[in-house]
């Protein structure tokens, strides 16, 4: 795979790219707003962040604010380790997301974060991990919370990413025939013709394929390694 | 009744079969729910208390399809559900109609991404297409009289489901649909058209020119 | 075509024909073999072995063998287009394995390709049983991580639709949920009472069911005299409505019995499942976003969030007729103390400028160009998730931006996906004449747990 680059710039000529373009507002981002009317202070937790720093040291990379809300970056493999302690001593018992973030530069190409509550405390948290795309597992979390089971089937879908220790590794949405991650950012929204068969016309005809797809020259773009497909197909 | 020529007084009627066969098939229509989607909170309201569907004799969904014979397909479809849905309309019996019902089942709709099948004629013989996002009941009414309109207009015995050479030319929609329904003219059975000839060489020699066929 | 090679698992019997998705079968007729269930685990952990309390051979009794059953994508009870592949032993449901992804659309890859503003209609598809919500959670979300403020109106406003979709979608679910336990005339009755929402959408918003009127920094168009006029007649009413449905079930030996006990799911369980909403509620935990951190103007008004204990189906029921009537109490809260003023924010840069703006000055004509075109520009670099109590449970995006007008990634964070992966586990132990029930009374909506 050739490193990726900034969508924008790779090829304005190739008219999957071709997005309007706005200005990007250059504004630093405030450091601390409190004046943002939606902000709450339940996104607020420095003291688990100081007894994460205290508990793992090196293992906290980074602390990231924006709208009152502390985002925890973590070293991906403690991530499991992280979790536990949360849940049995900081009292965030209650998982409620886990997803994947493509940010399609070169290097820690994709983000999964996992967003905790603490019912108790009235308290948010969410933890995020690198991941490189040259390696893409990631220690599950299910056997602390067993709620993110889908989550991580979710993201292995939409993604790709390897959950090291799922109990079932299984496509989430999309039919275990289909080869392709959606949610990567050079996928193309139109999809990749071919890749997913229509029901025949007939009862005991053959499969079919989307035409519309192919019509309007959606490929795959760039830095996509193709599935080895059998050339006896279609 | 449309083309009956009234009771004469004695107690009978006489119709064709065909049109009495139309006017039953097209008042007791069972529709198939297929809802998939948002439009199928709308079907829903087409059957229930304020629009009720019952007036036009359609009042009786039924899950399975092998009881159906109106498909309503209602929300966008995705390649996965694709094939349930194919599998579901090749169960039930003919005939059959279907109803594409919203933009999504139509053409994909604002569901312009990898996995939603661009309209689901691309795999089922939809007859009658609603537009909206969703449609309102009304129009899901309106559908289904189209549907009725179209039964009725149908040949139920005289040519249809033959097998064949004249059950294949059978025209699904016949010419003089805007006549008064039952009207139809008998169909030519003399003057239908055949296969072309294996005339071997002189019709391989030019495939632009029409063949000629044998009357 | 290919040759598909032939897969060997069961109901494969064709030859080489495609039947529906043949790897895919594969893999989940994989998974409920190897599954460790649920149920397996919590007998092992109070008996300390793995093996069922009163198993017994099951080649004694032809009615008891094992056996897998197939219900869905399309079945009336399943709420959509949900799969649960079941495998049983008699009766009750040993492992229990779903499979969803049958409206998946990939709205989060849709999101990335609109600017903040075009994408509000998608939400309306996500959960629609109750758009108006849904409308309300996008517009708080890009409003959080754009830092728009909201006129006081606006926010009565929102809170009151938002209130009258959650009345709305708990009726759809106390009619299919009758309907589900054998009493059909219960969901003519209760859409009744939907159609009358769906009239005050019409006023509104001028749709009935897809109403998209919420908009960044504000709402679309503000009440009109009729409007408010009908929301009131409606309130008025609608507690008698649930009187009488009470009078009807509380009491009803059938509905009782079918719906008590079915579903139990402790505290701890419904924690550890991840169950979200009314679903979570039920089960004693008093988690609602309206509470958690309170948004709109939920911190003014004085309503009860309703918890129940027992945590079954049962619990479940008595829990969202309480929450309807909540909601009554919160709408008329809202009639009370709203205030006039403006209806969106007056930023150009912020929100849609008026209509009479648009048609009647060059600015606002500027503005509505370059909204539709550029719309809501919030940092680069900004990511927020905010969350609201839908009437399915939280829903929250969590948007990141790259400082232009599109989103960079939406996640959204559906209540229906949570519950749905709770009943994978719930349903093992149950009867299997009870999924309806449980299904009815998790209330899923398929279009939201698919994105």
């Amino acid at each position: 795979m050739s490193t990726p680059d900034d969508p924008r710039d790779a090829n304005p000529k190739d008219p999957e790219e071709l997005r309007f373009h706005y200005t990007p507002s250059d504004e630093p981002k405030p450091e601390q707003d409190t004046d943002n009317a939606h902000a709450t202070d339940t996104t607020r937790v420095p003291e688990v962040i100081d007894a994460l720093r205290k508990e793992f040291g090196a293992a906290v990379l980074d602390v990231e604010r924006y709208a009152n809300e502390d985002t925890v970056y973590v070293e991906k493999s403690r991530i499991r380790e992280i979790c536990r302690f949360l849940k049995a001593e900081e009292s965030f018992e209650y998982f409620v997301d886990l997803g994947g973030i493509d940010n399609f530069t070169a290097e820690d190409r994709y983000e999964v974060f996992y967003n905790l509550v603490s019912i108790e405390r009235q308290k948010r948290i969410r933890l995020k991990v690198r991941v490189d795309e040259e390696d893409m597992r990631v220690p599950s979390v299910t056997e602390v919370y067993r709620a993110a089971n889908w989550n991580e089937r979710e993201a292995y879908d939409m993604f790709g990413f390897e959950f090291v220790d799922h109990p079932d590794p299984r496509r989430m949405y999309m039919p275990e025939d289909f080869d392709y991650h959606p949610l990567r950012k050079e996928f193309p929204q139109l999809g990749v013709p071919g890749s997913l068969p229509l029901p025949p016309q007939t009862p005991d005809g053959e499969l079919t394929m989307d035409p519309f797809a192919a019509a309007h020259g959606s490929q795959p773009v760039k830095s996509y390694q193709e599935p080895a497909t059998d050339p006896d197909s279609e | 009744m449309a083309g009956s020529s009234g009771t004469n007084g004695q107690g009978f009627f006489t119709t064709r079969v065909d049109t009495f066969l139309n006017w039953a098939r097209s008042n007791s229509l069972m529709p198939m729910p297929m809802g998939l989607a948002c439009c199928a909170i709308e079907m829903m309201g087409f059957a229930g208390p304020k629009y009720d569907a019952a007036r036009f004799g359609s009042e009786a969904m039924r899950f399975s399809p092998r009881q159906a014979d109106l498909m309503i397909v209602a929300g966008w479809c995705s390649y996965k559900m694709s094939h349930a849905i194919r599998r579901v309309w090749d169960q039930m019996g003919d005939p059959k109609w279907c109803i594409a019902m919203g933009a999504c089942a139509s053409t994909g709709g604002m569901h312009r991404c990898y996995g939603v099948v661009q309209g689901v004629d691309n795999f089922l013989p939809v007859d009658v297409y609603i537009s909206g996002c969703p449609p309102r009941p009304e129009s899901v009414l309106h559908a289904l009289m189209d549907i009725q309109e179209k039964i009725r207009n149908e040949y139920s015995v005289v040519q249809d489901y033959e097998v064949g050479a004249a059950g294949e030319r059978a025209p699904i929609m016949p010419e003089n649909t805007s006549k008064f329904p039952g009207q139809l003219e008998k169909p030519k059975a003399s003057g239908l058209t055949l296969e072309a000839p294996d005339t071997g060489a002189d019709g391989a020699e030019d495939s632009s020119s029409p063949a000629p066929v044998a009357a | 075509m290919a040759q598909p090679q032939k897969p060997d698992f069961p109901g494969h019997d064709l030859g080489d024909q495609f039947r529906f998705w043949p790897k895919h079968n594969e893999k989940i007729y994989e998974r409920l073999e190897t599954k460790h269930a649920w149920l397996e685990e919590k007998r092992a952990a109070a008996q300390g072995d793995g093996k069922p309390a009163g198993a017994h051979a099951p080649e004694a009794d032809p009615l008891e063998n094992e056996m897998i059953l197939n219900i869905g994508p399309q079945h009336p009870a399943t709420h959509g287009v949900l799969r649960c592949v079941v495998k049983m032993d008699g009766e009750t449901i040993e492992k229990s394995v779903l499979d969803i992804g049958y409206l998946h659309r990939g709205i989060e890859k849709l999101a990335e390709h609109k600017t903040y503003q075009e994408f509000m209609p998608y939400t309306d598809r996500m959960d629609y049983l109750s758009p108006y919500s849904n409308n309300v959670a996008w517009c708080l979300a890009v409003e959080k991580l754009a830092d728009i403020e909201v006129p006081e109106r606006a926010q009565w406003i929102r809170m009151i639709m938002s209130e009258l979709a959650r009345i709305s979608s708990h009726c759809l679910w106390l009619g299919v949920g009758m309907m589900d336990a054998g009493a059909v005339s219960g969901f003519v009755w209760t859409f009744q009472e939907r159609e009358e929402i769906y009239s005050i959408m019409d006023e509104v918003a001028g749709a009935r069911f897809t109403v998209s009127h919420s908009r960044i920094g504000g709402v679309a168009n503000d009440f009109s005299p009729r409007a408010i006029e009908m929301i009131r007649d409606f309130v008025d009413k609608f507690p008698s409505r649930v009187e009488g449905w009470e009078g009807l079930l509380n009491k009803n030996r059938i509905w009782v019995e079918r719906n008590k006990g079915v579903g139990r799911v402790t505290r701890e369980e419904a924690l550890e499942l991840g169950l979200t909403g009314p679903n979570l509620r039920g089960s004693g935990v008093p988690y609602d976003v309206r509470r958690f951190e309170p948004y709109l103007k939920y911190d003014e008004v004085d309503f009860t969030i309703p918890v129940r204990e027992e945590g079954d189906c049962l619990a479940r029921y008595f829990l969202r007729l309480d929450e309807m009537k909540q909601s009554v109490r919160i709408i008329n809260q809202c009639l009370d103390r709203m205030t006039e003023g403006p209806i969106r924010s007056d930023d150009a840069k912020e929100a849609y400028p008026s209509k009479e703006e648009v048609y009647y000055s060059m600015e606002g004509m500027i503005h509505d160009f370059m909204y539709t075109d550029v719309g809501t520009v919030p940092p680069k670099g900004a990511h927020s998730y905010h969350a609201i109590e839908s009437p399915k449970g939280e829903l929250g995006f969590y948007l990141t931006s790259d400082g232009t007008g599109r989103p960079w990634r939406v996640r959204i964070n559906a209540p229906s996906f949570s519950n749905l992966q709770a009943m994978e586990d719930m349903l093992e132990g149950e009867m299997v004449a009870d999924t309806v029930v449980i299904i009815g009374s998790l209330d899923p909506v398929m279009g939201e747990a698919d994105k």
